[in-house]
């Protein structure tokens, strides 16, 4: 039989293991890309349907998701459904793994908003001593991330803030309306920032590593993608050390095959990363695979009314709009209680209220939702968890998945850091709301549970010494030099921005290193 | 009125414009095959067969068949469901609780008209324990309070009783987090599940139309990406000792 090898594997389609395909095949190297999931079929898969037409009433089938808030009757079927690939926390530990396996990964589901890191995250333990930093600082990856904004279309306003770097963007020059306006001159009085939300605005209503990353591989005619493909393990050449390919799992024959590699480049997601790596007992000389988990709080946040808009009121100018506030504490200053910050989404909107936000019901309720139509305002956080090493997750080799792999252990929880930034955001928030006139509905200090921000950071984080880190600033295994990771499992630490731009950027970058060292033939 | 057609992913639309174009060839308007024309059983198995010219030429003529445009309807427009989860006295606690909250008005029907009860019952009944127990807890609540304050159960109470009883339970709440306090959760989250059912129910649906309001409640709805994903996810990896071919299922 022929032998048969390739030169890049790459596990995962998403907007990483995209970035990698479509990089490397540029530069005219051939890549093979397996996808754990089928492809996607938009005209197939979707419709548009009235909730009235769903089984359950827009209930969703009861128990089918007990992890996915995000998930709705309409949304149900693009989750991973946790009978299929299990997993599982402590007592009281409660994880919201939220996963998709189809080609692409999550990347045509995500929230889109575009946030380059800093320096206080980038060297967050010089700042304030906690953790560890970056082994590359803003000016490392400032280049990429303007390669990345402009692939996907990033609206945005210039700010000239240090801890929001401005990029390349879309210019939002939009005025406010006046509500909002009402909102950033309160937050000026009040020391607090009030920007312009950065968004991928991608091409034709998608910004995802399916039509913004793999078509340019694909049109360089070096890119191979294998659907359905459930990888079980990266195997390892004894006599070199070296990764030499993969074995993986038909979906749906279960037929098992083997392809061989010269480079193996993971982007499973971070978890599915680390959970794939931990099964191929490999990349873990350190001993903190798996180690140093962290994201973002999300759920915090206030509901307010705008007395001008009330009843419809609203038209154009008056209210609507969102605005961003990126995080302000603890950068000049210290604030008590917690370290790091948070940044804030703002939205404010001259459609309907939301029922939950009135204590009435029946046709006192409906009243309520009539006087107060169109003049809605929000404000929900997105605060920075810190990356304890107790934050971890383990192979749980007693419970397997629908292939039989093993499943993961994710053993996580928040402190007195998170409840206090929450507390000190939901505050703030109400502050700013009342001083710009608002009537504040509802404040709510609750947060939601580690992982439901679909924001998994660390656990094969990156650094310059192969004892505390799993890969270096390169992305590139400290153990196995052909062995890249490009998902944010590399992060050592979370930041309160939304991780894909810096994602992409950093797998640009390990891609352009990738190739070089190719070329140079020391890979 | 206009701001009816409010709260995102709450209401519901036209009971009849439903899923055309997904369903499959009717058998009638197949063609029937002649005979000796090979089956797509033995057509997968023996290439030689399956290139044939008549079997190509029908295999040509399925590819091309369009779906037959049925309209379809919603069971509920002439069925009703049966309660059959809650006890007697749960049940008519829940009825009432449904008229008092959601009663309708302004051509729009109430949440008994919408069989939101019913409706309940059924999703209710086939839930995780947790939720079982709050909706469970929750109606037992509801009496107990109306028989300690009127001597009569919730079910019988009137509208002010009614309101006496619930209200002190009434909070404002937002994204995913109702009442931590047991019973304020409870009447959160019921009061949640009755206007979703009632206002995604097709006769809501119907009166929606009727008032010439745009179709609401209407979402991108993903169907299985995969069904045959999920066929081996419910029978398991074929084992050695029982080989999986054609004549093993027959």
């Amino acid at each position: 039989m022929a032998e048969k090898k390739v030169d890049v594997l790459i596990i995962g389609s998403g907007h990483t293991g995209g970035m990698a395909a479509k990089i490397l095949t540029e530069k005219g190297i051939s890549c093979t890309m397996l996808d754990a999931g089928p492809m996607l079929n938009f005209e197939r898969d979707r419709t548009l349907k009235p909730a009235s037409q769903l089984p359950f009433r827009g209930l969703d089938a009861p128990g089918r998701h007990p992890h996915i808030f995000q998930a709705t009757e309409f949304s149900a079927n693009q989750w991973v459904d946790e009978k299929v690939i299990p997993y599982n926390y402590p007592a009281g530990q409660q994880y919201n793994w939220v996963r998709i396996r189809s080609v692409g990964g999550r990347s045509p589901f995500w929230g889109r908003q575009s946030f380059r890191l800093s320096d206080y995250e980038f060297k967050c333990k010089d700042h304030d001593g906690f953790g560890e930093n970056w082994p590359i600082s803003y000016k490392d990856l400032e280049s990429y991330y303007s390669r990345v904004e402009g692939i996907f279309r990033v609206q945005g306003h210039t700010d000239g803030l240090p801890q929001y770097p401005d990029g390349n963007f879309i210019e939002d020059n939009a005025p406010w309306s006046n509500a909002m306006q009402r909102f950033v001159d309160a937050g000026k009085k009040m020391g607090v920032p009030v920007t312009k939300p950065r968004s991928a605005l991608g091409t034709g209503g998608l910004a995802a590593s399916i039509n913004l990353l793999i078509p340019d591989a694909v049109a360089t005619g070096k890119l191979t993608t294998i659907p359905n493909s459930i990888v079980r393990k990266i195997t390892v050449d004894k006599h070199t050390g070296l990764a030499d390919g993969v074995i993986f799992i038909d979906r749906h024959s279960y037929r098992e095959m083997t392809i061989k590699a010269r480079v193996v480049i993971v982007a499973a997601g971070t978890l599915e990363t680390t959970r794939l790596l931990m099964i191929s007992e490999i990349a873990n000389s350190s001993g903190v695979l798996g180690h140093y988990l962290c994201d973002q709080i999300y759920g915090a946040g206030i509901a307010a009314s705008v007395p001008e808009a009330r009843g419809g009121k609203g038209k154009r100018g008056v209210i609507g709009g969102g605005a961003l506030i990126p995080r302000f504490r603890n950068l000049e200053t210290k604030t008590p209680g917690y370290l790091r910050g948070y940044a804030v989404n703002v939205s404010s909107s001259s459609g309907p209220m939301d029922a939950r936000w009135f204590m009435e019901y029946g046709s006192a309720l409906e009243k309520k939702l009539d006087e107060y139509y169109g003049s809605g305002f929000t404000t929900n956080i997105m605060g920075e968890t810190l990356g304890h090493y107790e934050n971890h997750v383990s192979l749980n080799k007693q419970v397997v998945d629908a292939w039989g792999m093993p499943t993961l252990t994710i053993s996580t929880k928040y402190g007195d850091n998170e409840i206090n930034m929450a507390k000190d955001m939901v505050d703030t928030t109400a502050a700013m709301a009342e001083a710009a006139g608002f009537e504040v509905l509802v404040r709510n200090y609750e947060f939601n549970p580690p992982g439901y921000s679909i924001h998994e950071q660390g656990t094969a984080r990156m650094g310059d010494n192969p004892k505390t880190s799993v890969v270096n600033k390169w992305n590139q295994s400290h153990d196995i030099k052909n062995l890249f990771i490009t998902d944010a499992s590399v992060f050592v630490s979370a930041g309160w921005q939304n991780p894909t731009i810096t994602m992409c950027a950093l797998a640009m970058r390990a891609s352009e290193y990738l190739a070089e060292e190719m070329r140079k033939g020391n890979i | 009125m206009k701001r009816r057609d409010f709260v995102k992913g709450l209401a519901a639309a036209t009971a009849t414009g439903a899923a055309l174009g997904q369903q499959k060839p009717s058998q009638a308007t197949t063609p029937v095959p002649a005979t000796g024309t090979v089956d797509q059983g033995t057509m997968a198995v023996s290439p030689n067969a399956a290139s044939s010219t008549p079997a190509q030429a029908r295999m040509q003529q399925m590819a091309a068949f369009r779906s037959p445009n049925i309209p379809v309807t919603p069971p509920d427009v002439v069925a009703s469901t049966d309660a059959h989860y809650f006890t007697a006295v749960r049940y008519a606690t829940l009825v009432h609780l449904c008229e008092i909250l959601m009663p309708g008005g302004d051509g729009y029907p109430t949440a008994l008209q919408a069989d939101t009860p019913q409706f309940l019952d059924f999703h209710v009944g086939g839930s995780p324990a947790d939720r079982q127990t709050m909706y469970n807890d929750g109606l037992d609540r509801l009496n107990a309070d109306a028989m300690k304050k009127f001597n009569i159960p919730f079910a019988k109470t009137d509208a002010k009783q009614a309101d006496a009883i619930i209200r002190p339970f009434l909070k404002a709440w937002i994204n995913d987090h109702p009442p931590r306090e047991k019973h304020e959760r409870f009447i959160a989250l019921a009061h949640r599940d009755i206007r979703t059912v009632t206002m995604n129910s097709p006769a809501w649906a119907t009166a929606a139309e009727a008032s010439g309001e745009r179709t609401p409640g209407v979402g991108l709805y993903w169907a299985s990406v995969d069904p045959g994903g999920q066929k081996w996810v419910s029978h398991g990896a074929p084992k050695a000792s029982a080989p999986l071919t054609k004549q093993a299922h027959s």
